[in-house]
């Protein structure tokens, strides 16, 4: 752990020349052609294209034009004449430092930091963001206790929202970036030990705050006043940070075993809150330089084009960094929504659960929200809250919906082995489409309208198996006990679903604001005679079943 | 009459060696010098009368590549080199193949 590992991506510097020399070019024997190439050139017709068959206008198109200030990144006039610092080039010149940091420097890099990690989950590059943070490109060699916990904490706290929101892939490229550009997250220091260094630091720093704590009968000093508020200010933002991920990495406890102490958590973060928002003035700020391209003023340590040559060759791109106000702001949504999301595994049916991540869609909440709550209900092991299996859970939400005899223990059909296999085939048909569903609800709201759409075609195929599998039921059915039926149950069901995603699909266009004035009565219209009265007697026809249902057990 | 008909064969033939020599070159790595002094490596791809070069899997330097420095180029991919900027053109001689024009 200890010794100058280099976080930056390696650089290649290719063969060693035939001398020995490590040029990037010894692998090349160059020879001149300029006049030959100039002069063989016209022999080319005026518009035509020496080139090879696998080569042709088609690829040509997506060249992009050097020299040209919108296409060329790397053009002298689109680059900044100050020197760009490295970690290395800025320690030696003094531009860093790695221990005897002031509590107002510390402070500073905090909140800057927070600010470049919520920039990033608003949908920018980590290279224009978080990296810019020059600590974090080799956190080991820092000498400072408090610096160097921080910014291993950082990198795991990258790491692990990458993996979340990679994992739950609700997320377009509007969304998220979770290229790393080969940085290297503290991969070797356990989690555990993340957190563990930062509480030495709370721990060293409660001390003093203990020490310089008005006590009764006592008049404290302006001196140990401020040295006590300026502590607690660090404090906190130390707690918070190790809460945080502490928070995070508890949602990813198997069978959501971790959301109790995901609630104390949260609320432990809110608590600390006011006071990062009011000692926001204790750190150091940037200075009032004038903002460049893409070379905004900044504080010790953050280098805002350090990244530049790893980004795409692509036109110039500028990335705003939020203030340290808007930031907080932004993890308090956060955290509120992640209190909501805690709230998820006390829902019941499948049904339910739509409904609610329909509403929690409404308040377009951000990107890390979203993962949370898809991976919570559906983590990596594809059990529902990490238990149930898909299968399970819909077939105890079709028996709440309209109960079918054949997966009602007291019908005859239950336990009727080719019945079975009709059932248990068709249910393995069910689940891709509907955990389809629910992800819908996991993307932004823009992207939705589309996979409405796409969505419709799978429950069309869905149901027509359906009705085919309620045909046979029927028959089957009919012969064992005359009285009972089994039309349309599990067509039915699916129908409802079906309708569901039709009329998502219309109220988006008007949240997208697609339709014209004149063309609203069309969709009211739709809406009100067809998906909406169709809407209304599915569910009449489920919940008559039901009463039939009852009436016959009660009567047998 | 004889005359003429040797002249037409000879810009015939002037035409079909230009083009010979570029196709020579088509595929290999090329390094080209642009006038703001930032050097181009890629394979040559494409080219026409006005001498834009197309090159793919494109590297850019920025300084001249003489000395013993070694400096990390920027990834560029498929790039394309107006010819009024082109400075200085070379090949790679080592992966000319029984090549007249070594």
């Amino acid at each position: 752990m200890e010794g100058t590992m280099q976080t930056q991506p390696p650089s290649d510097p290719g063969g060693q020349g035939s001398d020995g020399r490590v040029d990037s070019k010894s692998r090349y024997d160059w020879k001149d052609i300029t006049e030959e190439f100039m002069s063989s050139a016209s022999a080319l017709q005026m518009g035509e294209l020496l080139h090879d068959t696998n080569f042709g206008l088609f690829e040509a198109m997506s060249a992009i034009e050097m020299m040209d200030p919108k296409m060329d990144a790397g053009m002298m006039c689109n680059q900044i004449q100050r020197k760009v610092l490295t970690f290395d080039s800025a320690l030696e010149s003094g531009a860093i430092k790695i221990k005897d940091l002031s509590i107002p420097e510390l402070i500073g890099i905090m909140d800057t930091s927070l600010a470049c990690l919520v920039t990033w989950l608003e949908g920018h590059s980590l290279a224009q963001t978080v990296f810019t943070n020059l600590f974090l490109h080799n956190p080991y060699m820092i000498d400072d206790k408090c610096l160097k916990a921080f910014s291993i904490l950082m990198l795991k706290l990258v790491d692990h929202i990458r993996d979340r929101v990679n994992r739950a892939g609700v997320f377009e490229e509007e969304d998220f970036q979770s290229l790393t550009y080969g940085f290297k997250m503290a991969a070797d220091v356990t989690d555990a030990r993340a957190t563990g260094m930062m509480k030495e630091v709370e721990d060293d720093l409660n001390r003093i705050i203990k020490m310089t704590r008005s006590k009764v009968g006592e008049e404290r000093d302006a001196q140990t006043e401020q040295e006590h508020e300026i502590t607690n200010a660090l404090f906190s933002r130390v707690k918070f940070f190790r809460l945080f991920l502490m928070g995070l990495l508890s949602f990813s406890k198997e069978k959501c075993e971790g959301i109790p102490q995901a609630q104390k958590l949260i609320c432990q973060l809110l608590e600390l809150l006011p006071i990062i928002r009011d000692t926001i003035c204790m750190g150091i700020q940037p200075d009032n330089k004038e903002v460049g391209k893409n070379d905004y003023p900044t504080i010790m340590g953050f280098e805002p084009l350090v990244n530049q040559r790893l980004l795409p060759p692509t036109f110039p791109r500028y990335t705003v960094i939020r203030s340290r106000e808007e930031a907080l702001g932004h993890i308090e949504g956060l955290l509120y929504r992640l209190q909501i999301v805690t709230t998820v595994p006390e829902l019941t049916t499948f049904h339910i659960i739509m409904e609610a991540f329909q509403e929690f869609s409404k308040s377009s909440p951000c990107v890390l929200s979203r993962s949370i709550l898809q991976l919570t209900l559906l983590p990596v092991n594809k059990r529902v809250f990490g238990v149930h299996t898909m299968v399970d859970f819909l077939k105890d939400t079709i028996r709440n919906f309209i109960a079918p005899p054949v997966l009602s223990q007291k019908s005859a059909l239950y336990n009727n082995s080719q019945a079975k296999q009709y059932v248990d085939a068709w249910f393995v048909q069910v689940v891709r489409p509907f955990t389809a569903l629910v992800q819908i609800t996991g993307h932004n709201r823009a992207r939705q309208r589309d996979k409405w759409a796409h969505i419709l075609e799978d429950l069309s195929a869905l149901q027509e198996e359906a009705d085919k599998v309620d045909a046979c039921l029927h028959q089957m059915l009919t012969k064992m006990e005359p009285n009972r039926q089994h039309i349309a149950c599990l067509g039915n069901w699916v129908l409802y679903h079906t309708l569901q995603a039709m009329i998502s699909y219309l109220l988006a266009g008007f949240e997208l604001e697609l339709y014209a004035t004149y063309e609203y009565h069309y969709v009211y219209w739709y809406l009100y005679e067809m998906l909406y009265s169709w809407l209304i007697n599915t569910l009449h026809r489920a919940d008559n079943f039901l009463l039939e249902n009852e009436t016959m057990a009660g009567e047998k | 009459m004889a005359g003429e008909v040797v002249e037409k064969k000879d810009t015939d033939k002037d035409a079909s060696e230009g083009k010979k020599k570029l196709s020579s070159w088509l595929n290999k790595s090329m390094k080209v010098k642009m006038t703001d002094g930032r050097t181009l490596i890629g394979v040559f791809l494409c080219t026409d009368r006005e001498r834009n070069v197309i090159l793919g899997g494109c590297e850019e330097y920025l300084k001249p590549l003489e000395g013993n420095e070694k400096e990390e180029p920027r990834i560029l991919g498929l790039a394309m080199i107006p010819g009024h900027h082109i400075v200085s053109i070379s090949i790679d001689k080592s992966q000319l193949q029984d090549s007249e024009f070594q």
